[in-house]
């Protein structure tokens, strides 16, 4: 078989799922309301073409995306292994250690996540913007299967492993250079694990989850980026301390400086929760007539679940003005769509920007606010995303 | 001798039912029509060679959407598709040693994206990667010919020849280890009976030794194949026109 029939049968396979996913939600509309037949796209200026496996922004129509349009990151490769007898091992401190196979999972009762899951480095830059899509996962919660273990008195942390592995070099070039076979992993608190939302996942809008997004388990963390949601998890080890992985404790950690009475002190993080952010997804325009070229933008927005309340888009050096929210579909972790009728431009370039504001009045930062500005890592790069476009008159 | 640009009607029986649905379709081409003028140079003008010549078409249809369309296709009415690869495949390949002189072509990494995203050069040719952006980016490629994995700071330039042919199965497919969604190929050929289409999807191989060819069509970055079994002969020019629609995305290799 060739890599583009596997790809077409994809394809093919991912189209089935959606409809089925979009019978079983019977949700009224998945494609921009406002949006009429006699808008034309506006191609925002100096952006690379979208390829596959990438969120195609312009083209975004459909509240859950299509799997040619999911993207994938690993760090240690995309494991190779047989599905076939594939079992979940829940292991160290709790009374009762378990072993799971698929079978198992299963028959275990079902939940589904509506979910909008993005990589943390999404938005660094131009060349990285599209790593985001949103789902329905479906799998069993994962908090039960921990309270039927048993957690001891001590647990602390809950370290999710994958079949991934890798050598990682440890204080490399030093005396001190330490080389060491590790399992990719990533940590969650007790309190953090046992939230009733999470899942051990085994589909993807109704679909078996593909291999490069983590077949046959993967861990869904509502509301934290990507990282946190292993893929190909095989090992659930319950712990009396910090796990500090590579990805917990060294990469996937925000460096900011923080103002403290007038000094700035820099402070390390460790990526965990998603941040509010909205992006201009697309402008359209209608035909020029006497007061100038009919604009409209339209967009997303999403945060950890807080809540977005309210989105504004503001063009050139104008004020900022309320985007009409999609009311459905919408779902707490998952993106909310809007649009908004930006009037009649002039012909000519224009920068046209989103902000999201959540219930909390906290308002999606622009690149030159402190908490952006004094980032000197590319995680979490939620600031307001200016996009550029020229209308011809 | 005169340039034969017969576009219309057709001799070859093929290309006829071609040009028929592309003449229904596209009338309106027609009228576009750029005008060649190129002037035939002392051997371009052999008597002992063909032409083939035509458009690249894609065909919309707007209840299968092809996502790159708007990437490649300027005019949807129209259908005229840029940046396909066309080359005519000998039945027999040549045994004569080439006898091409090398050239060098640029590839520029620019607002994150290689440019031109697709290239087509001679066995011995060579490319010369540029990075314009201000923004440390990579140049790689596994091949089974040659690999190659290049880190390029802002400015800098990195030549790299390309020795032997991969054809159109097997193109070398360039990437940046930094931003993986930045993607061009580069089709190596051993022979010069091919093109690179651009905005208006025209393609002219001149000078091509009468023979029994496969005409085919890539285009690696929206997925899309074509082919079709063509004769070239001596002092004629043959008008085929490349009619692609959605069935021909990820077609399954003949
Ligand atoms: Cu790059």
């Amino acid at each position: 078989m060739t890599d583009q029939q596997t790809r077409r049968d994809i394809l093919k396979a991912g189209a089935t799922g959606m409809t089925a996913a979009l019978a079983q939600m019977s949700l009224p509309s998945f494609v921009f309301p406002a949006q009429t037949e006699d808008e034309d796209l506006v191609p925002f200026l100096d952006m690379p073409r979208t390829g596959p496996n990438r969120l195609d922004w312009e083209t975004l129509d459909e509240w859950l995306t299509p799997q040619d349009q999911v993207f994938s990151v690993q760090h240690y490769g995309v494991p190779e292994f047989e599905t076939e007898g594939f079992q979940l091992e829940i292991t160290g401190l709790v009374e009762k250690p378990q072993t799971l196979s698929l079978d198992d999972i299963k028959a275990m009762p079902k939940q589904d996540q509506l979910m909008t899951l993005e990589c943390s480095g999404n938005g660094a830059s131009k060349g990285f913007m599209n790593a985001v899509y949103n789902s329905k996962w479906t799998g069993t919660p994962l908090a039960p299967i921990l309270k039927q273990c048993g957690l001891k008195p001590e647990a602390k942390e809950i370290v999710f492993f994958g079949v991934d592995r890798k050598e990682e070099t440890l204080r490399k070039d030093t005396k001190r250079e330490l080389k060491v076979e590790v399992p990719f992993g990533r940590s969650l608190s007790v309190e953090d694990a046992m939230n009733l939302n999470l899942l051990l996942a085994y589909e993807r809008n109704g679909e078996p989850i593909e291999h490069r997004n983590g077949a046959p388990i993967r861990l869904i963390v509502p509301g934290w980026y990507g990282i946190a949601n292993v893929k190909w998890l095989k090992r659930i080890e319950v712990r009396d301390r910090r796990y500090m992985g590579r990805y917990m404790g060294r990469d996937y950690v925000t460096v900011r400086g923080e103002r403290k009475d007038g000094e700035v002190v820099f402070v390390e993080s460790s990526v965990t929760r998603m941040n509010l952010k909205s992006i201009v997804a697309r402008v359209t325009r209608q035909a020029t007539d006497d007061k100038g070229v009919p604009v409209k933008a339209y967009g997303a927005a999403w945060d950890d679940g807080t809540g977005v309340k309210q989105v504004e888009v503001k063009v050139d050096d104008g004020p900022w003005q309320t985007a009409k929210l999609d009311e459905e579909p919408h779902a707490k972790f998952s993106w909310t769509f809007f649009s908004i009728d930006l009037g009649h431009l002039k012909p000519g370039k224009h920068t046209i920007v989103s902000r999201a504001i959540d219930v909390n009045g906290r308002i999606q930062p622009s690149a030159d606010d402190d908490e952006i500005a004094l980032k000197k890592t590319y995680w979490e790069a939620y600031q307001q995303w200016p996009r550029e476009i020229e209308l011809e008159s | 001798m005169q340039k034969t640009r017969q576009r219309r009607p057709l001799g070859n029986p093929i290309g006829a039912i071609v040009f028929l649905l592309a003449v229904t379709t596209f009338a309106a081409v027609n009228a576009e029509e750029p005008q060649t003028t190129e002037t035939p140079t002392g051997s371009e003008a052999s008597q002992d060679a063909g032409t083939v010549q035509g458009t690249v078409y894609y065909h919309p249809d707007p209840k299968r959407k092809w996502r790159y369309q708007r990437f490649y296709v300027k005019n949807s009415k129209v259908g005229q598709l840029a940046e396909a690869v066309v080359v005519l495949t000998p039945e027999k390949r040549s045994r004569e040693k080439s006898t091409h002189k090398p050239q060098t072509v640029t590839v520029d990494q620019k607002n994150f994206q290689f440019t031109p995203e697709t290239t087509a050069i001679q066995a011995g040719d060579r490319v010369k990667f540029l990075n314009s952006d201000n923004q440390v980016h990579n140049v790689r490629s596994y091949h089974p010919f040659r690999s190659f994995n290049v880190s390029m700071p802002a400015g800098k330039e990195h030549v790299e020849t390309f020795a032997k042919a991969g054809r159109i199965k097997r193109p070398y497919q360039i990437g940046c280890v930094y931003h993986s969604s930045m993607r061009a190929w580069i089709y190596v050929f051993d022979h010069p009976n091919f093109q690179v289409t651009k905005t208006d999807g025209q393609f002219e191989l001149k000078n091509v030794p009468p023979g029994k060819y496969k005409l085919e069509m890539v285009h690696p970055a929206g997925e899309l194949q074509w082919s079709q079994e063509i004769e070239v002969n001596a002092g004629k020019t043959e008008t085929v026109d490349i009619n692609v629609s959605p069935d021909d995305v990820n077609k399954k290799d003949s």
